[in-house]
């Protein structure tokens, strides 16, 4: 596995550069019940297929972005800014990510 | 003319030895001359050499083949190193050449009686099969197996620049696997038009089939086209494998990694054996080989040969061995028909050819002698001719490996007999042999399409060079009806007696494949797997298709049903040590680590750190924080700065407790749990004005918690900035009851109790340095944690050590401190949790404050877990007969299963007994509660303790 | 004191590159400059390959928020801007550091520290100067060495004089900087320093090139933006 991811800021990047946070999970807008809190902390789509994930330039720019990704491939369609997923105009990712298609916020790792 | 040249064949034109330079070494230890340009195969050859090695599991002489560097037969080792091609790699002078695989001696071999024995001994599996039972005798056979297995023997050591390559990472436009005709004309062509390229090829000198059919000058000519557009070739650099675009290459003491924008694969394709009883003689040679060794080196191959064809390839090597004077005594052609040019002059020089012949058996004692020709399958009869070289022509197989690791896919080709290409992938071009174009012209004219379309892809080149490419191409699709005809061969061309090997290189014969199959691995990847065929040294080029044959053949089915194992990296037999590269092991060391080390310290990972574990005596310095005063290098610590107007929110929403409410100059112990309200690390954090704090997190999780910071402050666009100073500052911690005696020395911060108190941040100049002093008191003992500039670390370090020398100060290590937090019963996270583990059965339900109206992270599940009945809960203990039980001792509860573990124990000799933390049932979860811990086999009776076993109401830690 | 003063170096004490072990062994002349121990040169010392420099001493400051108001400059992703003897490089729209000599660090800290204070959004500048560590790769060879331990494509098409390009060297967070033709800076973490310096050197051993001293690099006061 070593294909090339485009950072928003620094453009094409080796993936070792990169780390992964996962598919976009969205954290629960209200209190979840025990079952909706289940699976926002251990449930994931895990698709063969196109799915939405979280990026971070660890070795680079240091930021974190969204990506596109056919997980059968590793074709990544695209990469964009945190903001441009979510919108700017809402004040949290979060809020915004009813909206998205299959977006939400942060979440899911070291549970 | 010299002595050794005598040997050699007229000069051929393009031959690559240099007639006046003779050089010599030794094989066996016997010297043996060859010339400048030779390479070992053809040195030996020259000399009469015609065993080269023995085979893997029967120990049957092998002689050259290939002469190309595909096949496994004349593996040797030089000068220690084992593995080595003797038909490519060149002669040295002095070089110490020796046999693998054979012993006594490579005329004389025991182990060739596997060979003779045969039977039962041989099958496919029979490790597994034979050497089972009795199963107490497997120490004897894995000795004898150890010996038996592999080829060859690796040298007990070696300096580590010997063996391990120079990793070079390389960028280009375009990257040209193959330095063929097609291979050159498509670097040189993308080249002129202005790509970067680079041109990879396994060959010691780039040409392809032109090195030794006549086009040398040529060759030659195209090398220097493309240097001069700016090529950078790469010889005797065979590729490994296509990883995602990433394409490695090694070459020599180099692993090139090469990621180009563009690749154009001209691999060319791997000339076929024919599979028959006997196949195997030293004296059978591919007629690529025959024709390499008179080209090339000007040796004769043999004195009196038959060749056996299934297209014109063989008929050119004919016509290539009369030219060097070999008697050639029949030409057997597969096909029914021959026309062509070829076949015209032989039949005008008289050469006898058969027609719808083929080699139905090789026979002699350890070497050729004479091969029987008749139509194939004919198991009696046939012609026998006398000969000492058989030329085999078994058709070509695209080597279309690495394009298929680069997404490509092959599919039968019924009339030429073998898998081609059906679907290339994006950003891959293909040219030459490998895409059929076989044909000097059409090679090259798809060579020169090929570098066309990939220049132009990127954007280089005109209206001009794109019209001209078009042209080429049409050129090409015009020129590809004049491709000779093939015959496809059978599986095996007859089933006579003898061995008839499928795969050299693992000695897997036809009837091994008939075997396989019968045990229902009727599956060609089954079946690789099982045999072994296919990954050897040649990775299939000489045997993929063959077994693929016999597969059919065996189960009934196409070819195309059957289908090829999946091609997999490397491409070319590479050693190990070429995939080493540099050592990259980044360490981090602490500014003061210098000092460390004078000091005696014995050095540890700690994370990616290398940290002081202790300074030879960790017991003293534990007894010297508690009499006197200590100092530690906590550089490790995660520090991070956060800031802006929503900082204090910020960490409201990340951590349980709350920080908004932290007054400016004082700090605060925090926990921080998942959603899952599992905790992840801890830390403390001091305000240090209303928008700014300082967090330090663990030395293990400061990147995962810069991560995780960083990644909701994404998610929640807060008006906060977070700057991690974790490598930008030392940090050391002064405990001890003269600590603040010390500091007195140092500073002119007034660190009284009154003025200085417990769990104050304050910024101060110390010994001149600029520094934050937080009072905390993770060992117990009054402590000043000391953070500062990294440049200036040492320096507050030796003013602290001096300050301190007169009133007993002694550096100490992580161990000592483990003690000494214990003594505390301060966590460890990692140590004294684990990813289960949440603040309520960590016995810190303090921490958490679910009444905070702030949504936080981990709120959910640690408000669920609240109302949940703990199972197990993390508790001190204490062990009255001295043993120190293991970390992860089991505790067991009075009757039942075991339930809880220990995660920390030590010997302290402050209070004079072992203590320890462990998880205990919940219901034990209260002072004076026995546990019993049982560890390797023995038991102990523990009693839980819940309160510090130091300082229990931190009174010393106050003062 | 302010509530971040204790991330700068004092004056009164003399400030040390996490390189320091590596370049002493290699046998340094040192002087002490503007506050630095700084390795000023070497025996034997040669650029007609490839050499290498500690800079480690450079003042960096980290900006965050609105760049263009603090700087003063427009930065362009991925290219970094020579204005007053500092480099500004950009990591993003809201971040970047500026590199400067140590003598200046205080001063633009000050200067810049005011213009984030005043800036229409959160902006704030932050001395990282230890958080880093820095060398300056030079010669003909440079571009060969950066080969043997970064994934970073720096050929001159790809990253021009000025290119600022962070990235992973020798496997761990860093970014490199093109001062000028076959010239290098690259930053990489402060504790990393001596594992840094050790695959370098390392490197350059096997390419001919060894470390060199500062005053063995001419001077980048000529330096402008190629096609600025």
């Amino acid at each position: 596995m070593s294909y090339v991811l485009i950072c928003p800021n620094c453009g094409p990047r080796e993936v070792t550069d990169f780390g992964y946070g996962g598919e976009l999970n969205p954290r629960p807008k209200e209190t979840p019940s025990l079952r909706e809190l289940g699976e926002y902390n251990y449930f994931r789509r895990n698709v063969a297929g196109v799915q939405r994930e979280w990026w971070v330039h660890r070795s680079g720019c240091g930021e974190w972005f969204i990506a596109e990704r056919d997980t059968r491939t590793n074709h990544v369609h695209w990469t964009k800014p945190v903001n441009e997923v979510f919108g700017a105009e809402t004040d949290t990712a979060g809020a915004a990510a009813g909206g998205a298609d299959g977006g939400g916020a942060a979440g899911g790792h070291g549970v | 003319m010299s002595g050794v040249s005598e040997g050699r064949l007229p000069e051929q034109s393009g031959e690559r030895i240099e007639r006046d330079s003779e050089l010599s070494f030794t094989f066996d230890g016997r010297e043996v001359s060859g010339l400048e340009g030779d390479t070992i195969g053809s040195a030996l050859y020259a000399n009469g050499q015609r065993t080269f090695s023995r085979s893997f599991k029967y120990h049957r002489r092998r002689g050259l083949l290939c002469c190309a560097g595909q096949c496994p037969n004349c593996l040797v080792a030089v000068d220690g190193a084992p593995g080595v091609r003797a038909c490519t790699e060149p002669v040295r002078e002095g070089m110490k050449v020796e046999h693998m695989n054979a012993s006594p001696s490579l005329n004389f071999d025991v182990m060739r009686a596997t060979d003779l024995v045969g039977g039962p001994f041989t099958p496919p599996g029979f490790y597994y099969k034979t050497f089972i039972r009795p199963r107490r005798f497997w120490p004897l056979y894995e000795k004898v197996l150890r010996h038996a297995a592999g080829l060859g023997k690796l040298r007990k050591s070696q300096p580590e620049r010997e063996w391990r390559t120079e990793y070079r990472r390389r960028h280009a436009d375009v990257l040209v696997v193959g330095g063929g005709a097609a291979g050159l004309n498509a670097a040189a062509t993308a080249a002129e038009l202005g790509a970067d390229v680079v041109l990879a090829d396994e060959g010691p000198e780039p040409g392809g089939r032109l090195l030794a059919e006549g086009g040398v000058t040529y060759a030659r000519e195209l090398v220097e086209r493309a240097r001069r557009a700016g090529v950078e070739i790469l010889p005797n650099a065979p590729a490994l494998g296509s990883f995602d675009g990433l394409v490695p290459v090694w070459q020599g003491d180099t692993l090139h990694q090469i990621r180009a924008q563009r690749q154009i694969f001209a691999t060319g394709a791997i000339e076929q054996p024919l599979l028959f009883p006997g196949n195997d003689l030293p004296g059978v040679m591919l007629s690529g080989g025959a024709r390499r060794l008179i080209g090339m080196y000007a040796v004769q191959p043999g004195a009196r040969a038959v060749v056996a064809t299934v297209d014109d390839r063989g008929l050119h090597a004919a016509l290539a061995l009369i030219d060097a004077g070999v008697e050639v005594v029949c030409v057997a052609d597969l096909r029914e028909r021959a026309n062509g040019s070829a076949a015209g002059a032989l039949q005008r020089m008289n050469v006898e050819l058969l027609s719808g012949s083929t080699v139905l058996e090789a026979r002699g004692r350890g070497e050729l002698d004479s091969v029987v020709i008749g139509p194939p399958g004919a198991n009696e009869g046939g012609r026998t001719f006398g000969c000492d070289l058989l030329v085999v022509s078994g058709g070509s197989a695209p080597a279309t490996s690495l394009i298929a690791q680069a997404g490509g896919k092959t599919s039968y080709d019924e009339a030429r007999g073998h898998f081609a290409l059906a679907h290339v992938p994006d950003a891959v071009h293909v040219a030459g042999e490998v895409t059929g174009h076989a044909e000097l012209e059409a090679a090259e004219r798809s060579g020169m399409a090929a570098g066309a379309d990939a220049a132009h892809a990127l954007g280089f080149g005109d209206a001009q060079s794109r019209e001209r490419a078009d042209a080429e191409r049409e050129r090409l699709s015009a020129t590809r009806a004049s491709d000779s005809s093939v015959a496809v061969p059978p599986p095996v061309t007859s089933e006579r007696d003898g061995k008839c090997f499928a795969c050299l290189c693992e000695d897997v014969t036809a009837k091994d494949i008939h075997l396989s199959v019968e045990e229902g691995y009727d599956s060609i990847e089954l079946s690789k797997r099982y045999t072994t065929t296919t990954m050897g040294p040649c990775q299939g080029r000489m045997c993929q298709l063959p077994a693929v044959r016999l597969m059919a053949k065996e189960t009934g089915t196409s070819m195309a049903d059957v289908g090829t194992t999946t091609p997999r990296p490397p491409w070319h037999a590479v050693p190990l040590g070429a995939f080493a590269g540099r050592p990259f092991e980044p360490a981090k060391r602490s500014s003061i680590h210098a000092r460390h080390r004078e000091l005696g310290a014995n050095v540890m990972w700690a994370g990616d750190w290398r940290r002081a574990y202790d300074y030879g005596d960790p017991k003293a310095e534990a007894m010297a924080v508690h009499k006197a005063a200590g100092l530690i290098d906590v550089s490790t610590l995660g520090k991070l700065i956060v800031q802006g107007p929503d900082a204090g929110e910020f960490l409201d929403r990340l951590y349980p407790n709350r920080f908004s409410n932290l007054k400016p100059g004082r700090i605060r112990y925090g926990v921080i749990a998942s959603d899952a309200g599992r905790i992840m690390d801890d830390g403390t954090i001091c305000r240090l004005d209303d928008e700014s704090f300082y967090v330090t997190t663990t030395s293990s999780g400061a990147g995962a918690i810069y991560d995780w910071f960083t990644w909701w402050l994404a998610d929640w666009q807060l008006d906060v900035q977070i700057v991690d100073m974790t490598q930008g500052l030392s940090a050391v911690n002064l405990a001890g009851p003269r600590a603040r005696a010390i500091m007195g020395r140092v500073t002119e911060l007034d660190c009284s109790a009154e003025a200085f108190t417990y769990l104050d941040g304050k910024q101060a100049e110390v010994a001149g340095v600029p520094c934050l002093i937080l009072r905390i008191g993770f060992v117990g003992e009054v402590g000043y944690e000391i953070h500062c500039p990294a440049a200036q670390g040492e320096h507050l370090w030796d003013a602290l050590m001096d300050a301190g020398r007169e009133l007993g100060v002694k550096p100490f290590g992580l161990e000592p401190q483990r003690l000494l937090r214990l003594q505390k019963l301060h966590i460890l996270i990692g140590q004294d949790t684990d990813s289960e583990s949440n603040p309520f059965g960590a016995a810190m339900s303090w921490i958490v404050k679910l009444d905070k109206e702030q949504d936080f992270i981990g709120k959910w599940a640690l408000q669920h877990y609240e109302n949940e009945q703990l199972e197990t809960t993390l508790v001190g203990f204490t062990l009255q007969n001295g043993h120190v039980p293991t970390e992860g001792a089991v505790v067991m509860p009075e009757n039942g299963s075991p339930m809880g573990q220990v995660t920390s124990a030590r010997y302290s000799e402050k209070l004079g007994r072992v203590i320890g933390m462990a998880w205990v049932p919940a219901a034990l979860a209260k002072d004076g509660a026995r546990i019993t811990i049982s560890d390797e086999d023995k038991r102990f009776e523990g009693e839980v303790q819940t309160s510090p076993f130091y300082d229990p109401d931190g009174e010393i830690l106050r003062s | 004191m302010s509530s971040l003063a204790f991330l700068s170096p004092g004056s009164s004490v003399t400030s040390r590159s996490p390189m320091e072990p590596g370049a002493a062994a290699a046998g340094a002349v040192f002087e002490e400059r503007d506050g630095w121990k700084v390795a000023v040169s070497f025996p034997d010392e040669d650029l007609s390959r490839v050499g290498f420099a500690d800079m480690s001493h450079l003042g960096k400051l980290e900006i965050q928020g609105d760049v263009a108001a603090v700087t003063g400059h427009d930065l362009k992703r991925g290219s970094a801007l020579r204005a007053d003897g500092a480099w500004f490089c950009p990591y993003s729209a809201q971040r970047a550091v500026v590199l400067c000599s140590p003598a200046d660090t205080a001063s633009l800290r000050d200067r810049l520290g005011a213009a984030a204070a005043g800036a229409p959004s959160l902006s704030s500048v932050i001395d990282t100067t230890t958080a880093q560590g820095a060398l300056t790769i030079a010669g003909p060879l440079a571009g060969e060495l950066f080969a043997r331990f970064t994934a970073l494509d720096l050929r001159p098409q790809v990253t021009p004089v000025f290119g600022f390009r962070p990235g992973s060297v020798a496997r761990t967070g860093g970014a490199i900087l093109c001062e000028a033709p076959d010239r290098y800076l690259m930053l990489f973490g402060a504790a990393l320093g001596q594992y840094v310096w050790t695959v370098v050197a390392d490197a350059a051993e096997h390419l001919g090139g060894g470390p060199v001293g500062v005053d063995a690099l001419p001077s980048l006061d000529a330096a402008e933006a190629p096609d600025a």
